[in-house]
């Protein structure tokens, strides 16, 4: 039997529900198929969860320079070097079905050249997808139409600031850990953000009115190998990694859609109040966006064209209605 | 070797080249990149990480307040607020045994009010306090160790930095972190006022150069001419108008936490402007010596990030938690050993540094055993604080050493000047963990 | 004893440009904490009174720190503001001044070689961000440039690795020097 050591990592702490699949659901499932396939290998695992190795802004160059073997990498958080990836965050109001955008992407990455060589690219191999569950509004005010959110300021960053063009909402920046702070005294008056995120920050004390509007889920990044580390491992246990990769991807929408349920009954439990923005609000605000994923497409050229429309098909085939054609004449 | 004994032993390399007087930033680069280098055998990765830590290390929005509230520290400095916060305090105070060491605690409470960070307290009150206690007999180092020791307050008494970063790390609210750091940062402030009281009623050759002189001087205050009221409602303007403008501005929501060193500092500017204190070159003055104050921290916070990459790698963040969850102690045994381990820990690194290895690793295991992550977290920030008055590296120690300039009086000195205040810190440590309500009674 | 004096002259200037370009550096990064106060209060003053908050301040002001402190280390190094511990060799330098010049001279040669380990550190992300017109921010929203805060990192860098040889140089003439 020969040990080989794999180093594991990632910029949140093993609980959050990106890196929550790698630990329980990814380890085991190698150290399982390795034993299973003859024991002739297996694995050393060199932990290091929770970003005391690496920071949230470094999950894609850790992996690519084998600062760890396998590590969670947000493309979120890589729109200049991995721009094809966050096609979910420039094309809103798709669907709020996290598990689909899973089995979307695994699909996707694997059969699209654009996106496997853009993994490739960084030198990285994408094993199992992760996602968010649906974004929402979490606000200290009842939201019963779209021009309930005329002239309020909410916590929307990055690219999520995008979605409130021309609601005549002023998106703040900020980060699930300031959203709570920020409401509560008033610098903003809601977020932008999804039930397992505000959950843990308990957000709703102070934002007790979730509006569901249709945001949807978003495509967060994905779990990947080194591609030299990959190489330098046997056969046997590459196959173990890839199929752990796929299991994972399982066991992530499963955690999350427990995750969001538990996080939706407690926070209801708590006093908060869920409605919905009705349809023809959602249509209307959707409508009423500018063409957002322009820049998006200039930036990417015909990879981006290829993966937009790849996406959108696969929404349309799984019986999803988008709100707005985001492909539309391309 | 196993990693962690690779770790332990860098550890101790890195104290031996401190104590022995190199560069802290670079003992903390070189033993960082050694360290990364024999543990992974790769000499790339240790290349890579130290590109990470250089590119990313202090890339954050809570960072940026460091160089504001330094400037907002020296602004005020120059301004002389600091100053007549101190005449008023002394003003007051003078009567008390030890008066002006009590002065010098009080003015420092007032100021915490509108600085985040320890080390804007320590160098405006060095300028300001030290001489004056020197002119009236007080030993320097003694004199030195109240500002050391009274500048953690700026930590405790919002706004803070390590209270924001803690927040951030542990996922809870800033706000009520902010408002739980209130009593137990009133608490050490009179704890410091006893210290120096009863120091000065009873081991006065600890206090005093010459403790006669010192008496007659006492004696003869009652005699001196005081500040009227209105001198003291005008020298006190200025500083309860940056308070008002900071704490207001912070809880009626019109800016965040981290915004504050940025208002902060453009209101000590408008003050320092107002008060006709700022001509150009003094402008130029204020803005090199910022320069100067703010890159000896941000190098330091760059290097021991690195350091504590090479840490992860050894594993001793994973060693450390192993330690705390096979303690099997119970709560108080995990908590004791956890503060333990920071306080070990204070001697070596930089307060940032400490939270990001400890907090992440110790904060669910504190949830699970039945503690409020509020209090907790103020537990966790004095005992990082006490890091910032341990030797070898006391950050505040340092940074009064750096201010006062005195080649009489030595590091080493000003640290046995703080021990007492040390002291005080462990005391309250022990109250604030024993009960829960001294930091969640205003939440 | 004419060649001595020659190079004596040559270190000078070498010295003051050095001193200038360090001084020069770290005035750009004291006028660049100056702008940071003034965009967070023109933030700040935007959102509350205008709705109108300025995008992007917190992601500038991130990379902001890390340029201001490599734009200053090298005149910190130079004025002897790098923080440290010298107690013991301040009781070394009373039994043998010698022995504490070499133990400065050896300490400013790491310092050297770690500045500039730095530099080559952050090369080639340089390179890269360079080839690929790298950006942080958002499309659509608000992107910057990064290469010249990777720039800034190499710049800050090997000015102070240059500074601390001059220190080294001149704890080298203190060895050098008859002692007293
Ligand atoms: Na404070
Ligand atoms: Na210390």
């Amino acid at each position: 039997q020969q040990t080989i050591t794999i180093n594991i990592g990632s910029s949140h702490p093993e609980s959050n529900i990106w890196a929550y699949a790698m630990k329980n659901a990814f380890q085991p499932t190698v150290d399982r198929l390795l034993e299973e396939g003859g024991d002739e290998y297996r694995i050393n695992w060199v932990e290091s969860y929770g970003g005391t190795l690496y920071r949230f802004t470094e999950t894609r160059t850790a992996v690519r320079d084998g600062i760890v073997d396998i590590g969670m990498v947000g493309t979120v958080w890589e729109g200049s070097a991995m721009p094809l990836q966050n096609v979910t965050y420039f094309t809103p109001f798709a669907t709020g079905d996290h598990e689909m955008l899973i089995e979307i992407f695994d699909h996707l990455t694997e059969e699209l050249p654009e996106l496997r060589d853009s993994w490739a690219d960084q030198n990285m191999l994408h094993l199992s997808s992760l996602i968010t569950d649906s974004y929402d509004i979490y606000s200290n005010f009842p939201i019963n139409s779209l021009a309930d959110i005329n002239n309020r300021r909410i916590n929307a960053p990055g690219t999520s600031a995008n979605w409130l063009q021309g609601t005549g909402t002023t998106p703040l920046d900020g980060a699930l850990t300031t959203y709570y702070t920020d409401i509560q005294t008033g610098v903003s008056e809601g977020a932008l953000s999804f039930a397992t995120g505000i959950q843990p920050t308990r957000v709703y004390e102070v934002a007790p009115h979730l509006t569901q509007v249709g945001v949807g889920a978003m495509y967060f990044g994905g779990i990947a190998a080194n591609l030299d580390s990959f190489g330098s491992w046997p056969e046997a246990v590459q196959n173990a990694v890839r199929e752990a990769g796929r299991a994972t991807s399982r066991a992530h929408g499963d955690y999350v859609t427990e995750r969001a349920g538990v996080a939706m009954s407690e926070m209801e439990q708590a006093g908060l109040q869920v409605s919905e923005l009705p349809e023809a609000d959602k249509q209307a605000w959707v409508d009423g966006l500018p063409n957002i994923i322009e820049p998006w497409l200039e930036d990417g050229g015909d990879a981006a064209v290829t993966v937009l429309k790849a996406y959108f098909d696969a929404l349309r085939e799984r019986g999803v209605q988008p709100l707005r054609d985001w492909d539309e004449g391309l | 070797m196993t990693s962690l004994t690779i770790g332990l032993l860098l550890i101790l390399g890195l104290v031996v080249v401190v104590l022995l007087g190199m560069h802290i930033a670079v003992a903390l680069l070189a033993t960082g990149f050694v360290g990364i280098w024999i543990l992974r055998d790769n000499i790339d990765l240790a290349f890579r990480l130290l590109g990470m830590a250089s590119y990313n290390g202090i890339a954050d929005y809570l960072f940026a307040t460091i160089p504001l509230f330094v400037l907002m520290g020296i602004l005020v400095s120059i301004s002389n607020v600091g100053r007549d916060t101190f005449e008023v305090a002394e003003a007051l105070l003078r009567k008390l045994l030890g008066g002006l060491g009590v002065a010098t605690v009080a003015a420092n409470a007032v100021f915490a009010a509108v600085t985040g960070v320890s080390i804007a307290s320590a160098a405006v009150f060095t300028r300001v306090a030290v001489p004056e206690m020197g002119r009236h007999g007080y030993r320097l180092p003694f004199a030195a160790g109240i500002v050391a020791g009274s500048s953690v307050l700026g930590m405790l008494i919002p706004p803070s930095l390590l209270l924001i970063i803690y927040g951030v790390l542990a996922e809870v609210s800033i706000g009520a972190m902010f408002l739980a750091g209130i009593i137990p940062g009133l608490l050490l402030c009179f704890g410091f006022v006893a210290l120096i009281m009863l120091l000065a009623r009873f081991r006065p050759s600890f206090v005093y150069t010459d403790v006669e002189a010192a008496r007659t001087r006492q004696a003869e205050a009652h005699n001196d001419k005081t500040l009227t009221w209105g001198e003291i409602l005008r020298k006190l303007v200025p500083i309860v108008a940056l308070v008002t403008l900071i704490l207001g501005g912070l809880y009626s929501g019109f800016f965040t936490p981290t915004e504050a060193g940025g208002v902060g500092a453009f209101g000590a500017l408008l003050i320092a402007l107002m008060r006709r204190q700022l001509d150009r070159a003094r402008m130029w003055q204020v803005l090199y010596q910022t320069g100067l104050v703010s890159v000896a921290i941000l190098v330091l916070l760059i290097a021991a990030g690195y350091y504590s990459r090479m840490l992860s790698i050894a594993g001793i963040p994973n060693a450390i938690a192993m330690l705390v969850q096979d303690s099997g102690l119970g709560p108080y045994g995990f908590l004791l050993i956890y503060v333990v381990i920071v306080l070990l820990m204070g001697m070596i690194l930089d307060s940032t540094s400490i939270l990001l290895i400890m907090v992440p690793i110790s904060a669910p295991i504190a949830q699970s055993l039945g503690f409020d992550l509020i209090h907790f977290g103020i537990v966790t920030v004095i005992a990082v604080e006490i890091g910032l008055l341990t030797p070898p590296f006391g950050i505040s120690v340092f940074t009064v050493h750096t201010a006062l300039a005195d080649p009489q009086t030595k590091v080493e000195q000003i640290f046995l000047g703080t021990l007492p205040f040390v002291l005080v810190m462990a005391l309250s440590l022990l109250l604030i963990a024993a009960f829960p309500i001294l930091s969640t009674a205003l939440i | 004893m004419n060649a001595t004096t020659e190079q004596d002259k040559h270190r000078g200037t070498m010295g003051k440009t050095l001193h200038w370009v360090a001084a020069a550096l770290s005035m750009i990064g004291t006028i660049w904490i100056a702008l940071l106060m003034f965009v967070i209060v023109a933030d700040v003053m935007g959102r509350n009174f205008f709705n109108s908050p300025i995008t992007g301040v917190a992601e500038v002001a991130a990379r902001s720190v890390v340029a201001i402190a490599f734009l200053q280390v090298s005149a910190a190094v130079l004025n002897g503001r790098m923080t440290r511990s010298d107690m013991l060799l301040r009781v070394f330098s009373h039994f043998s001044p010698r022995v504490t010049a070499f133990l400065e001279l050896l300490f400013a040669l790491v310092g050297a070689v770690v500045f500039l380990a730095v530099a080559y550190a952050v090369w080639p992300d340089t390179v890269r961000a360079f080839n690929t017109n790298e950006y942080f921010g958002v499309r659509g929203v608000f992107t910057v440039p990064t290469l010249p805060f990777r720039a800034i990192i190499i710049v800050g860098a090997v000015f102070a690795a240059l500074a601390y040889l001059a220190v080294a140089v001149e704890h080298l003439r203190q060895i050098g020097r008859p002692q007293s």
